[in-house]
């Protein structure tokens, strides 16, 4: 036992107790006390009172202090200061404890005494009673004024923590760790926290109050509270770990963590400090201490060099103060002549030879509200010059503007330097409309010929309880190219001469010639080859539709079962077409006609179990019927996915990684994927438009759809944006509206100057006849022609003004004006139709 | 009493939770809203940093347990994405380091190795194909995310193979393990699919950049085309782009360059260095007009960034900037500030034709740099040369365009500033070393006498284009008398001499050929003036002077023949024609400062109508 000062504080002043032998004769051993108060004026402790007792009488008797602590006695409701003295004979084996409590008077008196056979080493403790707690060899005993003798807490515990609430806010108990032996088999649960009520003597679930990997490394506890509560328990507890740590626990949950500074904490204390809330005072080994707000858990500050640490209410003013008795060198009398008396909040008096380091909690919170203060100043001196500097821009861009309004309302042509117009860095390619025009010149020249479309191949395919019937077609439509094509199916229905024409829909596709297609990852292929020349004509798989010949599959799909009235079916199946006159002529007259393909027999004895696409990877005739087929059975959507922050990255890729996909030899711009499932085939086609935008075109059932653009979702980056389109962007179409309104003006101007012009040429050949003479000023007749030859100059000038035109020729010219002002307006209404409302 | 068994899981679950509603919380207010104010942020940032902490903190306060190890794996990865998200690298690779050894102190390997590299693949190799797996990885993610970010592109380059495979079995195996999304699992705070995306593109971005600045274009080209089929954001798609015309640029194939800065600017077109770097070859290829294009859209570009810079994203984790701040790739991406451009296009607009446009940059230049003198902000413009040069050029410009007026306007203003600064005399000394672009201290007295100098030398150019010619010639005597205030001392071993100017040997760019042709040039006006005025006796003592002096001179050539002619000495005036019609420029006019140039000396003689002259002369 290290012969430390026993300190405590009790009810405002510090008690010491000591053992000394007797100065008289050396036999008897006597147990000393002095209590010493704190006298404000003189910022010093000035002796309250002392007294002795004597505790044995025996030379050879070798006495100590073992613990001294304040505790209740329940029995008289006070509290008390207790005070647990060992005495051991040389010669004996036996340790006889007693404790002694100090009374009003002033005088020291035993309450319990006790005998063991071994010392007590571990976890003794001081409880109200009082009773005395300790633990030897797994098992905790304990003994009070009420029990009388030694008892022994039912269960086995080891890594024991004993609790006692502070405030009267509970019971006493005992948390340990018990072993299951044979209980359980997992490896990983062969222990257990329980606890144990020393009073009530029930054991509880010790997770209610620490959890279970805490108990091995709590080195102490602080109970804030420990009650039963409508039969469950509620707790508050602090503990200080071996890692370092000060936890704080309601109801077995961990609520905050504060790392602490030092290691072995010994003791935690609670101290009121009033209106500024609760500290934790943790002493540790070492000499050190620190003191940790409640609310927040952070530390409010640390010392070092201190040999006991005491919370009580020194100055009598209400509220508690932690008393830091400092270690010196030399000095063992129980005066406490260093020490540092505060409590954190402002009150501090201190005796010392050096300072320590007190970080006062009020200065930083100054500094944070300063640092806020600051940083919202410094925030909105930011925005303020961000406005600032928005209005500036936004008067150079109106100052700009307004130098180009003026320019043109004062008829100034802005002055604009040859570069400028040539532009520097085309952000665009130009876009060649010449092209265009070149074909359509072409298609007007080719005589008209109207000949009919040819069939090549007539098929049929069914699935479940749907009948596909499909066409191949092949069509000039150089000069008159197929506008609406359609199928129609007819049966026979066996008793009447008409045939019923059965409710089908039909689709057209567009068969490209077999080229070797370039995939979508042309974009990244050739960034550094050399780039193509500006004016390059267009990408021949944009475009389907090759000048002379065109290959059409028509399809039409049906339902089943109202085909199935008899075993054996025939159909005739028809195609339905209309001629235009020229490509991009809305209004000339459509040519309707009728081609019958073929017949199409159906057996209900057949086997109707037909899967399309087995093989997508074989490259023949029946592989591409399977895939038209399906096309016209799945329903189709496109996607448009945009993506503005982020590139896209190879979804083709992702898209063929993924479980069962196969690429469509036939047409290899589709992918097939087959997920488990009846209806589960799905067809997708990727095509990427720029690294930031793509579009996805998918036929399959809605379900798949919808699964497939889940997990699309997942891939792609957060800020993506997929919408769906109607149909696949075709340049044509949009390019029918602006050659249209092309056409228009072209036209205007074309005519308009053809007529004025004619115009000029027959001034200019009058002109030339006349200006032969020069007329001589002098005379009157000189004069007279003068006058003449001005008058006709200024009636000239006034002819050129408002012109006289040839009236039929104005005629035709406002008749073909409307014309084609009529087909723009068409024009612009598909277009409408087509963008809007659709 | 509750079950025994689920005791260490309600612990682990309750942590679980709080880390999972962490998560959540932080992803709501990612999606929620984006904070305007800038010191948000960072608050914001340095709030969640310090709760994933604590979580931390309190997992690792109890001993490792072998339940809790992918949790707290998990909430190590979320506390180290804050801590590297608010540039804490060293304390983020510590934690990373520390906690991983201590988590795998479950698995029974205590792997101590020093070498961080070493260290990783052992604890891949003692994890194994557990599920801790996973987590390792995605911890090793963010040590790579470390080493971009502290520039130590060795270690990637030592470890790429590892990561390259591991990080394909990471990006295939989270596709499919979506589906359990109990709350048992932890969650992530960035998406470890992303992240890995991110690493990549930025780790080649950085390669590509030490490469290109190593000189190695052709390996950095490679691996930047690599690059470009990667997922990545627009900003550094942009630079990608960059850096491959970069690429280009050095290994000689400007016309492939610029079609890569253009891809860089239609994919970005905040993306002001592309413009910058096109520009550059522009004036290398010798395109003048492209190039002034390029530079008044760059001006105009800044102007607007500059304004508009108030976009400020949500709270972002993990920025492509933090994560390349390596000094090669941002000295690649350096620009010239706005007021630098504006000068550049000025002199550029002036010396290649377009002197009205020129002029019209010279002022709002002049007039920005007022601005910000009277806002009080210090404009750190230190490649601007300074504010009585650009006076001058300004003034030059004017001249060139008709305006004599405002040009006298500014030089008055020179001279009135610099008027007190005037030395007495001034000895100067010969120096070899020094340079061309030294920037020039106000109180360096040679400056201020150049400038002085140079003032009255355009005064009295502007009252010769008006037809003054006695206040073209008072002025053209003040910058005379200016410059003869020069003395040049020649340093020869042993002893010093004085020696006149007239006697050095010049050389490019120093002050001393700027003093000789400001002196041929004042000469050269003053015998003009006087020939003008019929002193043809002074004049010709004028113009032989400058002939002398600088006998690059034309015009002052060929108005002393005239003035030899006038006075009847043909013989000698044709002689004189002859040998300025012979002289043959060296090509050292670049150098001079603008508003020495020769194209505003006054009156020009006709050359053709001299050569008849001489023709004339010779059959006589």
């Amino acid at each position: 036992m290290q012969r430390t000062t026993h300190r405590l504080s009790f009810l405002g002043k510090i008690i010491t107790f000591d053992c000394k032998r007797g100065t008289v004769d050396g036999e008897r051993s006597e147990l000393i006390f002095s209590s010493l108060l704190f006298e404000r004026e003189n910022n010093r402790f000035v002796k309250a009172a002392d007294g002795a007792v004597v505790v044995s009488r025996k030379r050879t008797t070798h006495v100590d202090i073992v613990k001294c602590k304040c505790a209740i006695d329940v029995q008289k409701r006070v509290a008390a200061v207790y005070v647990l003295v060992k005495k051991k004979n040389e010669k004996g084996e036996n340790f006889h404890y007693s404790l002694h409590t100090l009374s009003r008077s002033n005088r020291l008196e035993p309450c319990i005494e006790f005998k063991l056979p071994y010392e007590m080493r571990e976890n003794v403790c001081i409880l109200q009673g009082p009773t005395v707690l300790w633990s030897q060899a797994g098992n905790v005993f304990y003994t009070s004024v009420q029990a009388g003798e030694v008892r022994l807490i039912p269960i086995q515990l080891s890594s024991c923590v004993v609790g006692q609430p502070s405030f009267h806010k509970g019971q006493v108990f005992v948390l340990g760790v018990q072993n299951l032996s044979e209980q359980c088999q997992n490896n990983q649960c062969t222990s257990q926290t329980l606890g144990y009520f020393v009073d009530g003597g029930h054991v509880f679930d010790g997770d209610m109050i620490l959890p279970h990997p805490y108990i091995f490394i709590t080195q102490c506890i602080l109970v804030i509270s420990a009650e039963e509560e409508q039969g469950v328990l509620k707790s508050a507890v602090v503990v200080a770990t071996s890692n370092q740590q000060l936890v704080y626990f309601e109801n077995g949950i961990i609520k905050d963590i504060c790392q602490l500074p030092f290691e072995g904490p010994e003791d935690i204390q609670m101290v009121n400090t009033g209106r500024n809330g609760w500290l934790f005072v943790i002493f540790f080994q070492q000499g050190h201490v620190c003191a940790v707000w409640k609310e927040t858990f952070q530390i409010a500050s640390h010392w070092s060099g201190i040999s006991s640490v005491h919370v009580d209410d020194f100055l009598g003013c209400g509220t508690d103060q932690i008393l830091l008795a400092f270690k010196d060198k030399g000095v063992t009398g129980p005066l406490l002549d260093h020490f540092f008396l505060t409590d954190l909040c402002g009150i501090s008096y201190s005796v010392m030879h050096y300072a320590t380091e007190v970080i006062l909690t009020f200065q930083q919170n100054y500094l944070f509200t300063l640092q806020a203060l600051e940083s919202r100043l410094q925030n909105g001196l930011g925005v303020l010059q961000e406005l600032q500097r928005e209005v500036r821009v936004k008067e150079r861009v109106v100052q700009e503007s307004v130098q180009a309004l003026t320019d043109v309302v004062s008829g100034r042509e802005t002055v604009l330097s040859q570069p400028e117009q040539e532009g520097l860095i085309a952000l665009w390619d130009c876009d060649d409309g010449s092209e265009g025009e070149a074909l359509d010149d072409k298609m007007q020249n080719m005589p008209a010929e109207s000949s009919k479309p040819q069939v090549d191949k007539l098929w049929h395919r069914i699935t479940e309880d749907q009948l596909v019937v499909g066409v191949i077609l092949t069509t000039d439509s150089s000069s008159q190219p197929l506008a609406s094509v359609s199928l129609s199916i007819l049966t026979e229905t066996g008793q009447s001469s008409t045939p019923a024409v059965i409710q089908t829909q039909s689709q057209v596709f567009w068969l490209p010639e077999p080229c070797p297609s370039s995939s979508s990852s042309s974009s990244s292929a050739s960034t550094f080859s050399e780039p193509a020349a500006k004016r390059s004509k267009q990408h021949n798989a944009g475009r389907l539709c090759d000048l002379n010949t065109c290959r059409l599959a028509v399809t039409a799909v049906t339902r089943l079962t109202p085909l199935l009235n008899s075993g054996c079916v025939k159909c005739c199946v028809m195609l339905h077409y209309i001629r235009r006159q020229d490509a991009v002529s809305l209004v000339s007259n459509p040519t309707l006609g009728t081609l019958h393909c073929g017949q199409v027999s159906l057996d209900i004895h057949n086997d109707f179990q037909t899967v399309l696409l087995k093989n997508p990877e074989h490259k023949t005739d029946e592989v591409k019927e399977d895939l038209l087929s399906l096309l016209t059975l799945l329903d189709h959507w496109v996607f448009h996915i945009d993506s503005p922050d982020h590139s896209l990255g190879d979804i083709d890729s992702w898209i063929q990684k993924r479980v069962g996909s196969k690429r469509i030899e036939v047409c290899p711009q589709y992918l097939l994927l087959n997920s488990s499932g009846p209806s589960a085939l799905m067809l997708l086609h990727w095509h990427q438009i720029t690294p930031f935008q793509g579009e996805l075109s998918v036929h399959s059932s809605q379900l798949q759809m919808l699964l497939f653009l889940k997990s699309l979702l997942a891939y792609l980056p957060v800020s993506c944006a997929i919408q769906p389109a109607k149909a696949t962007r075709r340049q044509g179409e949009a390019q029918l509206f602006s050659l249209a309104l092309e056409k228009e003006v072209v036209s205007l101007r074309d005519s308009v100057s053809l007529l004025l012009c004619e115009k000029d040429e027959e001034e200019e050949k009058r002109k030339s006849l006349e200006h032969n003479e020069t007329p001589m000023l002098g005379s009157v007749e000189g004069l007279q022609r003068c006058r003449e030859s001005w008058q006709q100059d200024v009636e000239r000038s006034k002819m050129k003004l408002s012109p006289m035109l040839n009236l039929g020729r104005y005629r035709s010219l406002t008749q073909s004006m409307s014309k084609d002002q009529l087909y723009g307006d068409l024009a612009t209404l598909l277009e409408i139709q087509r963008t809007l409302l659709s | 009493m509750s079950n025994k068994t689920c005791q260490p899981i309600s612990l682990l679950g309750k942590w679980v939770q709080e880390n999972n509603e962490l998560v959540n919380k932080w992803k709501l207010q990612e999606i929620g809203g984006n904070t305007s104010i800038p010191g948000q942020n960072q608050t914001c940032l340095r709030g969640w940093s310090s709760e994933f902490n604590k979580l931390l903190r309190k997992i690792q306060g109890v001993p490792p347990l072998a339940d809790h190890t992918q949790l707290e794996l998990s909430v190590l990865y979320n506390a180290c994405v804050c801590a590297i998200s608010q540039s804490q690298f060293t304390e983020a690779e510590l934690l990373l380091l520390q906690s991983t050894e201590r988590a795998l102190q479950m698995t029974g390997n205590n792997t101590l190795a020093s070498d961080p590299n070493v260290f990783w693949r052992e604890v891949l190799k003692s994890v194994g194909n557990t599920a801790l797996n996973v987590c390792i990885v995605h911890l090793l993610c963010l040590q790579w995310a470390i080493w971009l970010a502290t520039c130590q592109l060795n270690m990637i380059n030592d470890s790429q193979m590892d990561l390259s495979s591991l990080f394909e079995t990471l990006g295939d195996g989270l596709g499919n393990n979506r589906r359990s999304e109990s709350s048992e699992i932890p969650l992530l705070l960035m998406d470890t699919r992303k992240l890995v995306e991110l690493l990549q593109i930025c780790t080649l971005i950085a390669q590509g950049a030490e490469r290109l600045s190593e000189g190695q274009s052709s390996e950095a080209l490679t691996g930047l085309q690599a690059a470009l089929s990667l997922a990545a954001p627009r900003n550094l798609i942009a630079y990608i782009h960059l850096l491959s015309g970069s690429c280009l640029a050095q290994m000689g194939r400007p016309q492939m360059a610029l079609q890569c800065y253009r891809n860089a600017l239609e994919t970005d077109s905040q993306c002001v260095c592309a413009l910058y770097q096109s520009m550059l070859i522009y004036r290398l290829l010798g395109n003048t007009q492209a190039e002034i294009e390029a530079l008044r859209l760059l001006h105009s570009t800044l102007i607007l960034t500059s304004a508009t810079e108030s976009a400020l994203s949500s709270v972002q984790l993990l920025s492509p900037s933090l994560l390349l701040p390596s000094q090669s790739l941002s000295s690649l991406l350096s620009v010239p500030s706005a007021l630098s451009v504006l000068h550049e296009l000025a002199m550029r607009c002036v010396l290649h034709g377009r002197v009205s446009e020129g002029v019209e940059h010279y002022l709002d230049l002049l007039a920005t740099l007022h601005s910000e003198d009277q806002h009080g902000v210090k404009a750190e413009v230190p490649l601007l040369p300074r504010l009585p040069e650009l006076y001058l050029e300004a003034g030059a410009a004017l001249l060139m365009s008709r305006l004599p007026a405002d040009c006298m306007v500014l030089c008055d203003e020179v001279i009135s500033k610099t008027l007190e600064l005037l030395p007495e005399k001034l000895i100067l000394e010969h120096q070899e070393e020094r340079g061309e672009s030294e920037t020039r201290d106000v109180n360096d007295s040679v400056a201020v006498l150049l400038w002085a100098g140079a003032a009255y030398l355009l005064q009295g150019q502007c009252y010769a284009h008006l037809k003054d010619w006695k206040q073209a010639v008072t002025h053209y005597t003040r910058c005379i008398n200016l410059v003869v205030k020069v003395c040049f001392k020649k340093r020869v071993t042993g002893f010093q001499s004085q020696i006149s100017s007239a006697d050095m040997v010049v050389k490019n760019g120093t002050d001393l050929c700027i003093l000789k042709k400001l002196k041929g040039l004042s000469l050269a006006g003053r015998g003009i003036s006087f020939t003008q005025t019929d002193k043809l006796k002074e004049a010709l003592r004028d113009l032989q002077l400058s002939v002398q002096t600088s006998p690059e001179c034309v015009g002052a050539g060929l108005w002393c023949g005239e003035v030899l002619w006038r006075l009847g000495r043909r013989q000698e005036a044709a002689a004189c024609w002859e040998k300025t019609w012979s002289f043959n420029k060296e090509s050292s006019f670049e150098v001079l400062p603008l508003y020495l140039q020769e194209a505003l000396s006054g009156p020009l003689l006709d050359t053709m109508e001299l050569r008849q002259r001489v023709q004339g002369l010779g059959l006589t």
